[in-house]
């Protein structure tokens, strides 16, 4: 076990995290969406916490955080594998000497750090705040780790949409139906709505595999060891998912 | 066969090869998706939720939690929201912690709690059901520079479990999610339960001379307040028999236990020992309060002609000294009239013509209210000699011994500190403390704790009680006189007296010993009469049997099980099963009917001012409640508002201005973060190409270079 995760971890894991986390930071992709969903989210979010009397908290912030996420990551995301195999590159990289779970391990941790990065951007919100009101700190540090869970479960099913196809659009549209089902079922009064014509167990099922129902809980400020299992799993589950697809691919090839 | 796949060509084989892959492939898939599933389900099974918030805002108490947790049918919340946009700040706020609540008791629930929320304001169907169920709107009234608009919001909740039984919460609107819990929790347990909280009770009413009749005074009116009605039913526990109580009582109140057979006090050892909660009102003595007000003691006796034990040897074995004397305080604090609080109103006729009078409050420190207030602090202003020195000394031991007079964060005394920071007013309360050996050592049974909740100031004054306590007299032209000679008498008593603070109301819980070990258990009636009926059989045979005969005034005892009615009860329990609590208040009468009533408004009082009433209510609370429930309440949330600019009126200051100001601080405020995080975004990107483009630079010269060599 030990052996396996040295090596999914390993070096090879971390020349590709490099390398994919300086292409983003290279192109101008990073900076026209980061701009792009700070100013979006910072505008809402400052327009509805920064009001005189209300309480200083940062859930409206959390609150449009993952609207906002489903609307640009699968843009994020569309072009991780798509684009290779549109250029052909997929199949160098393919051939490199190492395991495709370290190569799809290197390109989800690139993504998560580059929106780590972008999140980190936000903490000026939680600084003003605390300036001007008394901020609890400790449940919004668990909030931004909420939300980069949050964000890396859509990063993991972004990218297995993405190896399924080589046209962007598609794995663009396909990511954005999945995780707007997978969102919505975990939004209450959906739920509710399924509570009442579906039988309890169904209802339950439904809600329990959306990451949203997940993110809520921890967005109020309570860590809970089911909720990151959770988001454990669904990264898990995915990334996993991806990997099938691309040796399958490689064996195809081969 | 060989032919034959030679015969196929490249891209066939490969599909052929992919299609046996992909079935494999799929049963991985499905099997690593059953295997996380079960992690995921195990996981929120055995879970550890840690609340980051500060202030523990969602650490629900071990009652909601045990009673949500464990739901045995389908718990349904109807909630009738109205939308949230458009509502005030407060009243937003307020539904936040409302919709955090209800998700957080859907977590909790595991599937067995489901909200589902209407909207009245977008079908009138659903503001009829709302409010056919009791649930009103508030009509908010919104305001703007041009307009004026009144808005109907709607917040209220309707529990629904197993199919029928059901609970209205009229107005949901919680300033915290401990108040949201502290309204909701109840509620579920009342709709879980499907019955009000048994109360038991037992009353001695007082008899108040009616012209040539008597009329019987109980404490009817506390126990049939219409918020109490709704929650707690009381049931009638004086039997004539003496039958002992049943196992399922929790919580029994005498008030004002007098003429206590030996049977009754064994009955209320037993439900002590069964773990019960007993609470006594109890009274000294009786004075006539009727439209004379001569206050002249009427004979009582606590114990009955023929009872062995003495009911004050009783309760001081659970560790309660009850001192059968009367108490007066002589601290003004203790007796002003308060017109803005809770008060015990007083007055003497001041004819102001032939046919009519003013009635001017006069004081009566024999109606006294406990007061918040720490009287160590007063150590120095008690300690001075006469000759207006301190005695430092006296001092001293004063600051050691005196108590605060009320426990006023307490949530039995909440209210009272709120409304004028003196508890209940009492009418010739008693003593009652904790036990305590000479010098003032507390002496509690092993196993036994207990706390004084109510002082009074250390003016007091105790004594046995006197024949009579009329403080103004008969001759309205020397009421004056005769109330000032009578406060001077006290006023000289409390000089030549040491300094002593009286207990009013002690609370004692634990694990008791009874009092009735090594004693003969007290018979009842009927098996004593049995008996003399069977020896005067012996004696005469033929002789019919006498019925015993019954109080017709005294209210109708509840009627009893068959098992516990019958001769064969159970055997005497040593000590408690299971811990209990002993609650004794010093007074009684400030909870009478007549009293609370008004009856006496028409000649000067005494009249309740309004605090008993809410005190009954309160107790029941506070005794029924889970104590983590209760303790709900006082709970309060850190301040967290936003004060983005100084709000704080400034002489001469136009409104308008204020509020500009905090308009442009906003808007700055929220362009400075919007603008910020995107300006050091772009520096970083500017960076970062610059440094590309100079190892680019950097690159196409040592290119340069490298041709100019060659």
């Amino acid at each position: 076990m030990s052996n396996v995760i040295t090596s999914v971890c390993g070096r090879e894991t971390r020349v590709i995290f490099r390398r994919e986390l300086k292409s983003y930071f290279l192109s101008p992709i990073a900076y026209v969406f980061g701009g792009l969903f700070l100013t979006v989210l910072l505008f809402l979010s400052a327009k509805t916490s920064l009001v005189h009397g209300a309480p200083a908290t940062m859930q409206p912030f959390f609150l449009y955080l993952p609207w906002l996420f489903l609307i640009f990551l699968p843009g994020l995301t569309m072009r991780l594998w798509a684009e290779e195999r549109k250029l052909g590159t997929i199949e160098l990289l393919l051939t490199f000497p190492v395991r495709t779970s370290q190569v799809v391990l290197g390109k989800f941790g690139a993504v998560v750090t580059y929106l780590g990065f972008i999140l980190l951007l936000t903490l000026g919100l939680p600084l003003t705040l605390g300036a001007y009101g008394s901020i609890d700190w400790p449940p919004v540090l668990g909030q931004y780790v909420a939300s980069l869970m949050f964000a890396g479960s859509f990063v993991a099913v972004g990218m297995f949409w993405s190896s399924m196809t080589k046209d962007q659009i598609v794995a663009l549209l396909a990511s954005i139906v999945s995780l707007s089902v997978l969102f919505l079922l975990g939004n209450p009064s959906v739920i509710e709505f399924f509570g009442s014509n579906l039988p309890l167990w169904c209802a339950d099922l439904l809600n329990g595999i959306s990451p949203y129902k997940y993110f809520l809980s921890i967005a109020r400020g309570v860590f809970d060891t089911r909720d990151f299992i959770y988001f454990v799993c669904f990264c898990g589950f995915f990334l996993y998912a991806n990997v099938l697809v691309l040796k399958a691919r490689r064996e195809s090839k081969g | 066969m060989i032919g034959m796949h030679s015969s196929r060509r490249p891209s066939e084989l490969r599909r052929g090869r992919e299609r046996g892959a992909a079935l494999p492939l799929l049963l991985h898939v499905v099997l690593l998706l059953l295997v996380l599933g079960q992690i995921v389900y195990l996981a929120s099974r055995y879970r550890v939720r840690i609340d980051m918030t500060t202030d523990k805002l969602w650490t629900t108490t071990a009652s909601t939690s045990k009673l949500v947790g464990n739901l045995k049918e389908r718990l349904i919340v109807e909630a009738y929201f109205s939308p949230k946009e458009n509502l005030p700040l407060s009243m937003s706020s307020s539904r936040d912690w409302a919709d955090n609540f209800l998700d957080e008791i859907t977590q909790l629930g595991k599937g067995r709690v489901i909200v589902q929320r209407f909207d009245p304001n977008s079908d009138a169907a659903i503001a009829k059901t709302a409010s056919r169920l009791g649930i009103q709107p508030l009509n908010l009234r919104s305001q703007s520079a041009t307009s004026l608009s009144v808005d109907q919001h709607w917040q209220g909740l309707r529990l629904l479990y197993g199919g029928g039984k059901q609970k209205v919460i009229e107005a949901f609107l919680p300033r915290s999610s401990f108040q949201a819990e502290a309204m909701v929790t109840p509620k579920i347990k009342e709709v879980i339960t499907g019955s009000k909280r048994r109360i038991g009770y037992m009353e001695w009413p007082a008899r108040v001379p009616r012209g040539r009749q008597q009329k019987l005074v109980g404490w009817n009116m506390v126990r049939t307040q219409r918020d109490l009605k709704s929650r707690y039913e009381f049931q009638n526990y004086k039997d004539t028999d003496g039958a002992l109580l049943p196992a399922d009582l929790e919580t029994l109140f005498l008030f004002r236990p007098m003429l206590l057979t030996d049977r009754q006090k064994y009955v209320v050892d037993q439900f002590v020992m069964s773990g019960g909660t007993l609470v006594i009102f109890a009274d000294a003595a009786e004075y006539q309060i009727d439209a004379e007000r001569s206050f002249k003691k009427v004979p009582f006796a606590l114990d009955a002609k023929e009872s062995a034990y003495p009911f004050v040897q009783q309760l001081s074995h659970y560790g309660v000294d009850w001192q059968p004397r009367l108490v007066a305080d002589m601290h003004d604090l203790a007796y002003k009239a308060q017109f803005s609080g809770p008060q015990e109103y007083f007055a003497r006729a001041m004819r102001v013509a032939a046919d009519s009078a003013n009635w001017i409050p006069v004081a009566y420190p024999y109606f006294l209210h406990a007061v918040n207030y720490d009287w160590a602090m007063s150590a120095d202003q008690l300690a001075v000699d006469p000759t207006g020195k301190i005695d430092e000394l006296k001092a001293a031991q004063y600051r050691k011994s005196l108590r605060p007079g009320m426990p006023a964060d307490d949530f039995l005394f909440q209210g009272f500190k709120k409304a004028a920071n003196r508890g209940p007013g009492f009418y010739w309360p008693t003593w009652v403390g904790l036990r305590e050996r000479a010098g003032g050592v507390p002496d509690m049974p092993d196993g036994v704790e207990g706390r004084v909740l109510l002082w009074t100031s250390p003016l007091a004054l105790v004594e046995s009680p006197p024949a009579g306590l009329n403080p103004v007299g008969f001759n309205e032209g020397a009421m004056e006189a005769e109330h000032q000679r009578f406060m001077d008498q006290l006023r000289d008593r409390v000089l030549a007296e040491p300094r002593l603070q009286a207990p009013l109301m002690v609370e004692v819980q634990g694990e008791f010993q009874s009092f009735f070990v090594g004693k003969a258990v007290p018979k009842r009636p009927s098996q004593i009469l049995e008996e003399s009926r069977r020896a005067k059989d012996e004696a005469k045979p033929g002789d019919e049997p006498v019925e015993p005969s019954s109080d017709a005034n005294g209210p109708q005892p509840a009627k009893l099980s068959d098992s516990v009615a019958s001769n064969a009860e159970d055997p005497m329990r040593p000590a408690s099963a299971s811990p209990g609590r002993i609650i004794v208040v010093g007074d009684a009468t400030f909870l009478r009917d007549d009293v609370i009533g008004g009856d006496y408004k028409g000649i000067g009082g005494p009249v309740s001012g309004g605090a008993a009433m809410p005190f009954f209510g309160q107790m029941l609370d506070w005794l029924s409640d889970d104590r983590d429930l209760v303790d709900l309440q006082s709970r309060v949330p850190a301040d967290r508002t936003l004060a983005l600019v100084d709000t704080t009126a400034k002489p001469n200051e136009d409104p308008r201005d204020a509020e500009q100001a905090m308009r442009s601080k906003t808007t700055s405020l929220v362009a400075l973060n919007v603008i910020m995080p995107c300006l050091v975004l772009l520096t970083f990107g500017l960076i970062v190409w610059n440094i590309r483009r100079n190892q680019k630079r950097a690159f196409l010269t040592s290119l340069d270079t490298a041709e100019e060599t060659r």
